[in-house]
């Protein structure tokens, strides 16, 4: 009974070890490929995502972001993932200070939440770089700067390549995102300044479709039903909004008619526009996207001053030069 | 990998040394008697062995602050679990009562705090009500609220985060007193509160009684129901007052506060800690244990950059041989 129970603790023991050296293994495997020696660096980045996994676009970015860390000498980070949890983030910043790193990129889960945390960074004097969406305005006293893609321009954009299609006359159909969300209303005001430049052109109709594609379609649908043959254009917030807008255009028998325009391609977009159902919308590249933050950060920590908004090329793209790019797979 | 080798080493030398000098016994009894509080020591020798930062000062106050939250919850829940019951809605009425404790700021702070902890203690008696009174199984009761309590904080929210608007509120969540940042001092307060309570009061022994053996303790004239519901009712109030804390560290609650995770964590550190799923045996100091092993590992994995999901998997593990050798050396288990 007593040689048992010395087998079971030395068996417990060793298993936490195996267990724990396995962590440690593991960081030193990606100390080699990530990220170098934690420590060594020059310059040590602090990366807490939103959550990692959930959409191709994110998962991209996070591939993406690793690469370009690896790339650049010097540059060593600890990226971690709140999972989509506003209280774990918090712990991740917390326990980022505590490594001591150069700059903190917060991806944040919520801009609200995550402002007594970039407070907290701001007061052990690291530098935080918030990534992607924004934090809410009483926690921009606490951080360097935003990275991340312009949604106003990408909203001009299409309004451009709209006006460019209909040869600055016709009646037009807005579909917005999410009603209350910054990117939304970005998006539909970069859409609606531009337009309004454009006397010819008169918006006729704006919904919400909740970057939905089903509610897209039922929308579409009533609005088809209202205005009928009087629309001449569609603009969709996103692809996954214009591509819903495109099904009910089909169903009525009027697709390819319709000039349909969108802010962000999807993969089913990126189809739309080599088939010319949808003419153009703008190219969001979650690779462009990382590596301009992971070089934004060092700036930081460089100790270079850096404007406020820091805004990632989103060009457009039309049927014209569509195959110059690769279909997302987002 | 020069400090994995000097880890394993570190940690056979000991052992060779102990068994050359024929105190293994006493070894394994540090180990019976300690149990997690063995493990947390090896857990702690470990990580600052492969990473220097994490012995600081700042960082294990951090780890403190960190883990009253949960903490606090699994205090409620040790009772329970002493009683022989479980609660998994801890989570989400965290979540409702977070998004409460900001949402009825606009009728008053006190207002705001007191409806938070009514709610969660509400659904605790709820809880409490149907297992005892009407039978129902525990896990089928609070699997239930668990998903009421998550669809009430989306109706109330309408899935928008909710922001503080009362500075006091906000000020609270990130004060000190000294050192000890004071939500961290609350949850320490509350479980020697909480430890006294289970000790030497009746509602503690019957507590114990009532877990150890639920005819005997019937039979013995305890209010068995009475005992049950009240245990119920301060694990929701301590999951309402969890949420309240967390609130007021972000100043803010969202509505997947609390989700998906929350209640299989919390009770994951009660077991870890050493109390018994089946009810009769704990105690807060162990839970303390499992709590903190359960703060220092996740803060560890951060500090190392460890991927997530190696995380959760590594802890997976652990809890694993935590129970599988406290089945082994448990003295429940020879009587």
């Amino acid at each position: 009974m007593k040689r048992s129970k010395k087998a079971w603790v030395c068996l417990l023991l060793a298993g936490l070890m195996v267990v724990l050296a396995g962590c440690g293994g593991n960081n030193a495997e990606n100390g080699e490929a990530v990220n170098g020696d934690v420590g060594d660096a020059e310059i040590l980045i602090g990366m807490t995502a939103n959550n990692t996994g959930i959409d191709s676009y994110q998962t991209m970015h996070d591939e993406a972001f690793r690469a370009e860390v690896e790339r650049t000498p010097g540059v060593e980070a600890i990226i971690l993932d709140a999972t989509g949890d506003t209280m774990l983030q918090m712990n991740q910043v917390e326990d980022l200070i505590q490594q001591g790193v150069d700059v903190l990129v917060i991806w944040p889960v919520s801009g609200d939440a995550i402002v007594p945390a970039a407070q907290q960074a701001y007061e052990a004097g690291i530098p935080v770089l918030i990534a992607n969406s924004p934090i809410d305005e009483s926690g921009y006293d606490f951080v360097k700067g935003f990275v991340g893609p312009d949604n106003i321009i990408q909203g001009e954009y299409a309004a451009e390549m709209m006006i460019e299609a209909l040869g600055g006359e016709g009646k037009v159909v807005e579909l917005t995102g999410m009603p209350g969300y910054v990117t939304a209303i970005n998006r539909s005001k970069g859409f609606m300044d531009r337009i309004a430049e454009e006397p010819g052109i008169e918006v006729i109709a704006s919904e919400p479709a909740d970057w939905n594609r089903e509610k897209a379609q039922t929308v579409m649908e009533n609005l088809i039903t209202t205005y009928g043959d009087e629309i001449d254009g569609v603009y969709g917030a996103d692809d996954n909004i214009s591509v819903g807008a495109l099904n009910a255009l089909r169903e009525a028998g009027m697709a390819g008619d319709v000039i349909i325009t969108s802010a962000t391609m999807f993969g089913d977009g990126y189809d739309a526009i080599q088939e010319g159902l949808i003419y153009g919308t703008v190219y969001q590249s979650p690779v462009v996207d990382a590596e301009f933050t992971v070089q934004t950060a060092i700036r930081i920590a460089e100790g270079e001053e850096i404007e406020f908004f820091n805004y990632f090329e989103t060009p457009m793209v039309t049927v014209d030069d569509i195959d110059e790019y690769e279909r997302p797979v987002w | 990998m020069k400090t994995d080798t000097s880890i394993e080493q570190s940690v056979r030398e000991p052992c060779a040394r102990e068994k050359a000098a024929g105190k293994m016994k006493n070894a394994i009894d540090f180990m019976k008697k300690r149990g997690i509080w063995a493990i947390l020591l090896i857990i702690v020798v470990v990580l600052s062995l492969l990473e220097p930062r994490f012995l600081s000062f700042g960082n294990l106050i951090n780890v403190l602050q960190q883990s009253a939250v949960y903490g606090v919850i699994a205090i409620g829940m040790t009772f329970l679990m002493i009683n022989g019951y479980f609660d998994l809605s801890v989570g989400t009425v965290m979540g409702l009562c977070a998004c409460l404790a900001v949402g009825l700021q606009d009728y008053g702070l006190a207002v705001a705090i007191i409806g938070a902890l009514a709610v969660g203690a509400t659904i605790g008696a709820i809880n409490g009500f149907l297992v005892a009174k009407a039978g129902i199984n525990a896990f089928v009761v609070t699997l239930a609220s668990m998903f009421g309590a998550r669809g009430l904080v989306f109706i109330y929210t309408g899935e928008q985060p909710i922001v503080g608007s009362v500075a006091a509120f906000r000020e609270f969540g990130a004060s000190s007193i000294g050192f000890m940042p004071t939500l961290a001092l609350l949850f320490l307060v509350l479980l020697i509160i909480a430890e006294l309570y289970l000790r030497y009061s009746n509602h503690g022994r019957n507590t114990y009684a009532i877990g150890g053996n639920y005819e005997a303790a019937s039979n013995a004239g305890i209010s068995v129901n009475r005992t049950i519901l009240i245990n119920f009712i301060m694990t929701g109030t301590a999951a309402a007052l969890a949420g309240i804390m967390v609130a007021s560290r972000m100043n803010a609650a969202t509505p997947a506060l609390g989700w998906p995770d929350t209640n299989l964590m919390i009770i994951a550190s009660v077991v870890l800690g050493g109390t018994k799923l089946t009810g009769g045996y704990g105690s807060m100091i162990k839970t303390l244990g499992g709590v903190l092993a359960i703060g220092i590992f996740r803060n560890g994995m951060n500090l190392l950059n460890v991927p997530s999901y190696y995380n959760m998997l590594f802890l997976g593990i652990i809890l694993i041989l935590v129970v599988f050798a406290d089945s082994r050396f448990s003295p429940a288990k020879k009587s």
